[in-house]
């Protein structure tokens, strides 16, 4: 929880209808934005509501509506699990209908799901915040006419990375103002070290079925690691299916890792607090890497593969180290250079507390 | 019969379409007038914090009758040399922030505070302006827009220039 003291109220609280395109019941960078986000506003005084695709309506924290079941379809080289189609058009036009908002904030309205549901429908000031960075498609000629009418009902467009501002005005030939997402960074600095995560221990927090997280990467360079360090260990932790995983692994490889399935905020920070080293070794698609700036404010030395999002965010290799994206060997020799010398770790470790600590303001 | 409903379907369809791309358009003026609203709104209160500025014991005699001038310009500009006016107090203003005396009285520090403050928000609001103004601009210039004369009589929305640097 966010520590609510009791903010006073400048103005008369606004009404803020917040939509998330993908599924709240699975972790990731957007909801983890969208629920901070939610509470910041609302220990603000003003009345926020979400509305989110959603499996399970019951697990719903109190400000977020389900707008139905979302389908997982794949974009941008992963799964995303959005929800368009008729019901759940009348559905977001039903929730504006009944929100009376003073504003909507809208989160990647030019992917396909509610969000551009919610720009088609809604008539009145409107904010548009884009996180994902892609490469230009070809896809996007096409696309690009049919969503320029939807896009230009936003009055402001926000985008959460440089990465993120350049894939906007590459597919859309629109402008946005760069606003970094933000992140309660005393959440992160609080965890708590526990002996099992210790040692020297490789973290990574991510679906790591997803190849574009690249834990691959990372395994492919543990048997590098391990000729220097032989008690070096990868844990990582987020939903997924590991068994097949671990069956395909060598053995001497396989007692090496373990899966932690998914961990709760608290149990993120404990983690964070404990690895050795938190490993990034995404190959692409990241826009921001908000995981990057959690570790970041747990104090976790970090190494990170040399994507746009992360180099700027580690603000080139000055609070973390950068290794070339996709080479195991760079990995692995930076990784060595950091857990065989101890003072180095714990230089890092202490240096990092920096804290992004930048809770973006509508 | 057949091609008679078709030719009315089709007259349906491109009727709907000029009605959907009229309302795209008043949409588009309608964001350029709030947009400009809330950017005039800003300015004004610049060049009152500026003439604020420019009447304090901050201001030797030459600087408070250069802002003078720059505030009263950029208060009566047209609005075709409004964004000129508004670089030119930018310019004023700068010159006065750039050369500042150690101690400032606690007065003037909240004036220098509140103006820091307007022109981050100034900066936001000329960005939401002028993509509301190129926005509407060109989708002006398409061909469908222009032969119906879907634009009315509405005035085209004037660019506002300005230097990144200067504000």
């Amino acid at each position: 929880m966010p520590t609510s003291k009791n903010v006073p109220m400048k103005s008369k609280g606004l009404k803020i209808g917040i939509v998330c395109p993908y599924g709240w019941d699975v972790p990731g960078g957007v909801q983890a934005h969208i629920a901070d986000l939610s509470e910041y506003l609302i220990s603000h005084g003003h009345v926020v509501s979400v509305l989110a695709p959603a499996v399970d309506e019951s697990a719903l924290p109190s400000y977020v509506v389900s707008a139905g079941k979302p389908i997982a379809i794949p974009y941008n080289g992963a799964v995303a699990r959005v929800l368009f189609g008729p019901i759940a058009f009348s559905r977001v036009r039903q929730w504006i209908t009944q929100g009376e908002f003073d504003i909507l904030h809208l989160h990647e309205p030019a992917i396909p799901s509610i969000s551009l549901l919610a720009c088609w429908a809604a008539e009145g000031p409107m904010v548009g915040t884009f996180h994902a960075a892609s490469k230009k498609q070809k896809a996007i000629y096409a696309i690009g006419p049919m969503l320029e009418p939807v896009i230009e009902k936003l009055s402001a467009r926000i985008a959460v990375s440089e990465a993120a501002r350049t894939t906007l005005t590459d597919h859309l030939e629109t402008d946005a103002i760069v606003i970094p997402n933000g992140i309660y960074a005393s959440r992160f600095s609080d965890g708590v070290a526990r002996s099992e995560w210790s040692g020297d221990t490789l973290g990574f927090i991510g679906r790591f079925e997803e190849p574009r997280k690249g834990l691959s990467i990372l395994l492919a360079a543990l048997p590098i690691i391990v000729k220097s360090v032989p008690n070096a260990r990868i844990i990582v932790a987020g939903p997924g299916e590991s068994e097949g995983l671990l069956k395909a692994m060598d053995p001497a490889v396989r007692q090496r890792i373990t899966f932690l399935g998914r961990l709760t905020e608290e149990e993120k920070a404990d983690f964070l607090a404990s690895v050795s080293l938190y490993v990034a070794p995404n190959t692409g698609g990241e826009s921001f890497g908000i995981i990057l700036a959690e570790a970041m404010a747990a104090g976790a030395p970090t190494i990170a593969s040399d994507i746009p999002a992360f180099v700027s965010l580690l603000g080139a290799g000055k609070f973390g180290s950068v290794f070339n994206s996709e080479d195991p060997r760079h990995l692995a020799s930076i990784a060595i250079d950091l857990l065989k010398n101890d003072s180095n770790l714990f230089g890092l470790r202490n240096g990092n507390g920096r804290g992004t600590r930048c809770a973006s303001r509508l | 019969m057949k091609t008679s409903f078709l030719v009315i379907t089709l007259t349906l369809l491109f009727l709907w379409y000029l009605s959907f791309s009229a309302t795209r358009l008043d949409r588009l003026h309608h964001r350029v007038e709030t947009s400009w609203a809330n950017l005039d709104g800003l300015l004004q209160r610049r060049a009152a914090v500026a003439l604020e500025l420019a009447h304090s014991e901050m201001a030797d005699p030459a600087s408070s009758l250069l802002l003078t001038a720059a505030a009263y310009q950029a208060r009566e500009a047209q609005i075709s040399v409004r964004s000129q006016a508004e670089s030119g107090l930018s310019g004023a203003l700068g010159l006065l922030q750039n050369d500042l005396v150690d101690e400032i009285h606690p007065a003037e520090a909240a004036l220098l505070k509140e103006l820091s403050e307007l022109t981050e928000k100034i900066r936001v609001a000329i960005s939401f302006h002028v993509d509301a103004v190129t926005r509407t601009r060109l989708v002006r210039q398409k061909l469908i827009f222009r032969v119906f004369r879907l634009a009315g009589r509405a005035p085209l929305p004037v660019t506002y220039e300005f230097e990144d640097d200067v504000l």
